[in-house]
């Protein structure tokens, strides 16, 4: 809604601030505001970061994460191997994997998580192409790298029965503590998971 | 509405959790003392939150809820049952969930069930046991009669007549099993056979573990599936969703 009194560029930019994730209409009238006094250079950089990232960013072909290039520039490394694939939720989550520096196969970007009850299925999620891109072979290991909760358990074990028929290994990421817990406040599963999953010291 | 006194505990059962803000969410409970309600959970999507793991759908748990001025607040949270093995089955997880979502349809915010939390917390219990899609029917069936929608299936539905042993016409529009010359007033309705109106009847006396280890035919228990799912959709002017996820879940098991 257009701020009454404000002129009209400056309403329209709170408007459309507004509409971003997390931000109230206090917090879009600071930022346009903020705009409206920045050096002139900022605001054209944020003009064009933001038609870039629609211009420019694409889904890779093969794995969906985001790119510029196709295949993106993960599965055009020829250094990483082709066999393993990791299937996470979202884009952000092979910046996470990737972080760890102990993972150097491929990726398959969902695009969410199944969640039965509100009605997301597996059409609404890129499985078929995973599907696919494993009958299409090279393929030794996928690893669920879903999140732990309802929905991530229910999309792993869906693409395991998927991918079985194809005999290839479907392994799971393993559950235990985070650092920093709490013993205490640990829930039930988790510790429970964590004792089976115990190794030497 | 009796007031709520500042804090309150509640037994129940997370039908549904969606996200609010960075680190927020709220959740739908289904407990037996305060029936539906939603409360936020600040944090919860922290890795540290203390009670993230005691929060999440399909979860049975103990919490501690403050009144907050629009929505209450969960203070504290502990698991009575994370449902483990039921989780780690996705035939058994995909019943559960069709379970979770007819109670959040068929409810409405704070009106006391116990009766049905009780057959919940039963049909969640016995899924754990490895039980399978029997659970649902009798679940389903139980629900329909505890909220007031139960068929009527000991006589027709318009003419109060004795029903031949012979296959029936089951009208959701009316409320039940219409005899031969009462069906051109029916207005639809699916043609069951005599042993699918017996199920039905077994269901009315019968515990959900008795139930279950009738263990009908499958053909039975496929025509009885169908029979409530007419039932469901009639009440709900819709099918669940969760319903395409067990039949997706269902196919793909076919197939190998």
């Amino acid at each position: 809604m257009p701020e009454a009194g404000a002129p009209e560029p400056i309403a329209r930019l709170v408007q459309e601030f507004s509409k971003l994730p997390g931000i109230g209409p206090k917090s879009a009238q600071r930022l346009a505001y903020h705009v409206l006094r920045a050096p002139e250079d900022d605001a054209r950089a944020l003009a064009r970061a933001l038609t870039d990232v629609k211009e420019h960013v694409v889904l890779c072909d093969t794995c969906f994460y985001i790119t510029v290039q196709n295949p993106c520039t993960l599965c055009d490394d020829e250094q990483r191997d082709s066999s393993l694939v990791c299937v996470v939720e979202q884009p952000l989550d092979v910046l996470v994997v990737e972080r760890t520096g102990g993972f150097r196969g491929l990726y398959h970007v969902l695009h969410g998580s199944l969640n039965p009850i509100d009605g997301i299925g597996p059409e609404q999620l890129r499985i078929q192409e995973l599907l696919r891109r494993v009958e299409g072979g090279g393929v030794v290991e996928v690893i669920m790298a879903t999140n732990p909760s309802l929905e991530g358990e229910a999309t792993s074990m869906y693409i395991q029965r998927l991918l079985q028929p194809l005999g290839i290994r479907v392994t799971r990421l393993a559950r235990g503590l985070p650092s920093g817990a709490d013993i205490e406040y640990m829930d039930d599963l988790t510790l429970s998971r964590a004792l089976e999953g115990r190794q030497e010291l | 509405m009796a007031a709520r006194p500042r804090v309150y505990r509640a037994e129940g059962v997370i039908l549904r959790r969606r996200n609010l803000g960075e680190a927020d969410s709220i959740l739908t409970v289904f407990s037996g003392s305060e029936g539906k309600f939603e409360a936020i959970a600040r944090g919860v999507r922290k890795a540290r939150s203390r009670m993230r793991g005691h929060l999440e759908p399909l979860t049975r748990s103990r919490v501690l809820v403050a009144q907050g001025r629009n929505l209450d607040v969960f203070t504290q949270a502990e698991t009575v049952d994370a449902y483990r093995r039921l989780r780690e089955d996705l035939d058994a997880s995909a019943e559960a969930l069709y379970c979770l979502e007819l109670v959040d349809r068929f409810t409405v915010e704070r009106e006391p069930l116990p009766e049905l939390y009780a057959l919940l917390v039963t049909a969640l219990d016995l899924l754990e046991e490895g039980n399978g899609a029997a659970v649902t029917r009798h679940f389903e069936l139980r629900l329909l009669a505890l909220l007031g929608y139960e068929p009527h299936i000991d006589g027709c539905v318009l003419c109060g007549e004795r029903l031949p042993e012979e296959e029936t016409l089951l009208s959701p529009a009316v409320g039940g099993l219409v005899c031969r010359r009462c069906r051109a007033e029916a207005g639809g309705g699916r043609i069951v056979a005599v042993r699918v109106v017996k199920l039905m009847r077994f269901a009315r006396r019968a515990t959900a573990a008795e139930f279950v280890a009738l263990a009908a035919p499958p053909e039975v228990a496929q025509e009885l599936r169908a029979a409530v799912a007419d039932l469901v959709r009639y009440h709900l002017d819709r099918d669940p969703n969760a319903r395409r996820f067990v039949d997706g879940v269902g196919a793909l098991e076919r197939k190998d």
